[in-house]
C-alpha cells in the first residue's frame, strides 16, 4: 500500500506540473524589461526602503508613546491606523522589489555556466523562507498592528540572514578587484 | 510505433508470439523514452548552461534517491515485492516521471520560454508517462483484476499521446530564443553582488528593527 502511495504521489506530482505547463503562457521572461525592473528595485531598496531611519520611524515605538501621552483616543487611534497602514505598506513594498530581484537573479543565473546548483538550490529556499518571512509579517502586522513588529521582523531577518549567507558563497568568486571594474563601468552598462 | 506494428505481426501471426514479444518490446520503448527525454532536455535548455546543470544535477540527485527507495524499500516490506517485470517497468517509468517533472520544475523556476513543438513534446510523452505510472502501480498492487482496465487505459493514453505529438509537431515552431541584453556573465556578476549587498543591509536594517 505504501508503494501504490508512493508512485501515485509521483504521478500526482507530474500531473500538476502538466497541468501548469499546459496553462502557460508563451511569455518570455526574464529579458530586458527584467534587467530594468531589477535596477529599480535595487535603487528603490537601497534609497527608498532600507536606510536605518525609515525602518527605525516605521517600528519603533517612540512616537507611539509620544502620541499616548499627550492626544486625546481619537488621535491615538487614527495614529495606530496611519502607522499600520504605513507598515503594511512598507513590508509590501520590500516583498516587491525582493521578488522582482529574485527574477532577475534567476533569469541572469540560468545563463551562468559555472552556476552551483546546490548553492542555487540553497539560495532559492532562503529567498522562499524570506519570502515567507515576508508574508508572515505582514499578516501579523494587519493582526495585532505595526508595534507587534520586533518579533516578527526577528523572524523576517533571520531568513535574511540564511539567504545573505548562501548569496555571499555563491558569489565568493567575486573579488575586491572585479567589484572595483564593474563600479568604475558607465552608469548604462552595468551600473546595478 | 514501430513496436506497435510488430505487436500486430505478431498477434496476427500467433498469439503467442505476441506474448513473448510484448515485454521485450515494451522495454525497448521505455529505453527509447530516456532518450527522448534527453533529446528534450537538450532541445530546451541548450541556450541556459546553468539552467541545464540544475537540471542534470536535480536529476542525478532525483534519480538516486529513487535507486534509495528502490533498494531499501524491498527490505522494509519484502512481502510486498515479489519483483515482477511489470514492477520494474513501473520504476523505471516513475524515473522518468520525475526527470519530466524535474525537467518542468527547472523550465518554471526559470522561467525559461518553450516553443509549441517542445511544449507538445513534453505534454504528449508526459501524459504517456503519467498514464502508464498510475496505470502500473494500481496494476503491481491490484493483481490481474485490473487488466480489464489496463488493456483499455494504455492504449488510449499511447494513442492520446501521438495525436498530441501529431498536432504539436504538424509545423515547425522553434523555442523563443533568449534575449542577447540579458546574457552577459558581467550584468549577471553585477546584479549577484549587489543582490549580496542588498541582502547584507536587509539583515543589519531589520535586525537592528527587531531589537528597536
Amino acid at each position: 500500500m505504501i508503494q501504490l502511495i508512493f508512485f501515485l504521489s509521483i504521478g500526482a506530482l507530474l500531473f500538476a506540473s502538466l497541468f501548469l505547463l499546459a496553462r502557460r503562457s508563451a511569455r518570455p521572461e526574464g529579458g530586458s524589461g527584467a534587467l530594468v525592473e531589477a535596477r529599480q528595485a535595487l535603487s528603490t531598496l537601497q534609497a527608498g526602503l532600507l536606510p536605518a531611519d525609515m525602518v527605525k520611524r516605521i517600528f519603533t515605538q517612540e512616537d507611539w508613546e509620544y502620541v499616548r501621552s499627550v492626544a486625546p483616543q481619537k488621535v491615538r487611534e487614527l495614529f495606530m491606523e496611519e502607522r499600520k497602514r504605513v507598515a503594511l505598506l512598507w513590508v509590501d513594498q520590500v516583498r516587491a522589489q525582493i521578488r522582482s530581484l529574485r527574477r532577475f537573479h534567476r533569469g541572469s543565473a540560468r545563463f551562468y555556466a559555472r552556476l552551483n546548483p546546490r548553492l542555487e538550490m540553497e539560495l532559492a529556499m532562503s529567498f522562499a523562507a524570506l519570502m515567507g518571512a515576508c508574508s508572515l509579517l505582514r499578516a501579523l502586522v494587519y493582526v495585532g498592528g505595526p508595534y507587534a513588529a520586533p518579533r516578527m521582523v526577528g523572524a523576517m531577518a533571520n531568513a535574511a540572514a540564511r539567504a545573505c549567507k548562501v548569496s555571499e558563497e555563491s558569489l565568493s568568486f567575486l573579488n575586491a578587484a572585479q567589484l572595483g571594474m564593474l563600479n568604475s563601468r558607465p552608469a548604462g552598462r552595468a551600473a546595478l | 510505433m514501430i513496436a506497435s506494428v510488430v505487436l500486430v505481426i505478431a498477434l496476427a501471426i500467433d498469439p503467442k508470439l505476441y506474448h513473448e514479444s510484448y515485454w521485450p518490446l515494451q522495454f525497448g520503448t521505455l529505453v527509447t523514452g530516456y532518450g527522448i527525454l534527453l533529446e528534450i532536455l537538450n532541445h530546451v535548455l541548450a541556450p541556459y548552461p546553468g539552467a541545464e546543470k540544475f537540471a542534470r544535477f536535480s536529476g542525478l540527485m532525483a534519480f538516486a534517491a529513487i535507486l534509495c527507495f528502490a533498494l531499501i524499500a524491498p527490505r522494509i516490506f519484502p512481502q510486498q515485492s515479489p519483483g515482477t517485470v511489470i514492477e520494474f517497468e513501473r520504476d523505471l517509468r516513475s524515473i522518468q516521471a520525475i526527470f519530466v517533472f524535474v525537467l518542468l520544475a527547472v523550465i518554471f523556476y526559470y522561467g525559461i520560454p518553450i516553443g509549441r513543438n517542445m511544449k507538445g513534446m513534453i505534454m504528449g510523452y508526459g501524459l504517456y508517462v503519467l498514464t502508464s505510472l498510475m496505470s502500473l502501480a494500481v496494476r503491481a498492487y491490484a493483481g490481474a483484476s485490473f487488466d480489464r482496465v489496463w488493456d483499455v487505459v494504455q492504449p488510449l493514453s499511447y494513442d492520446g499521446s501521438l495525436a498530441i505529438w501529431l498536432v504539436a509537431l504538424w509545423s515547425y515552431c522553434p523555442n523563443p530564443s533568449p534575449d542577447p541584453n540579458i546574457s552577459l556573465e558581467e550584468d549577471y556578476e553585477a546584479l549577484a553582488s549587489k543582490t549580496k549587498s542588498v541582502i547584507g543591509a536587509i539583515r543589519n536594517y531589520l535586525r537592528k528593527a527587531a531589537r528597536a
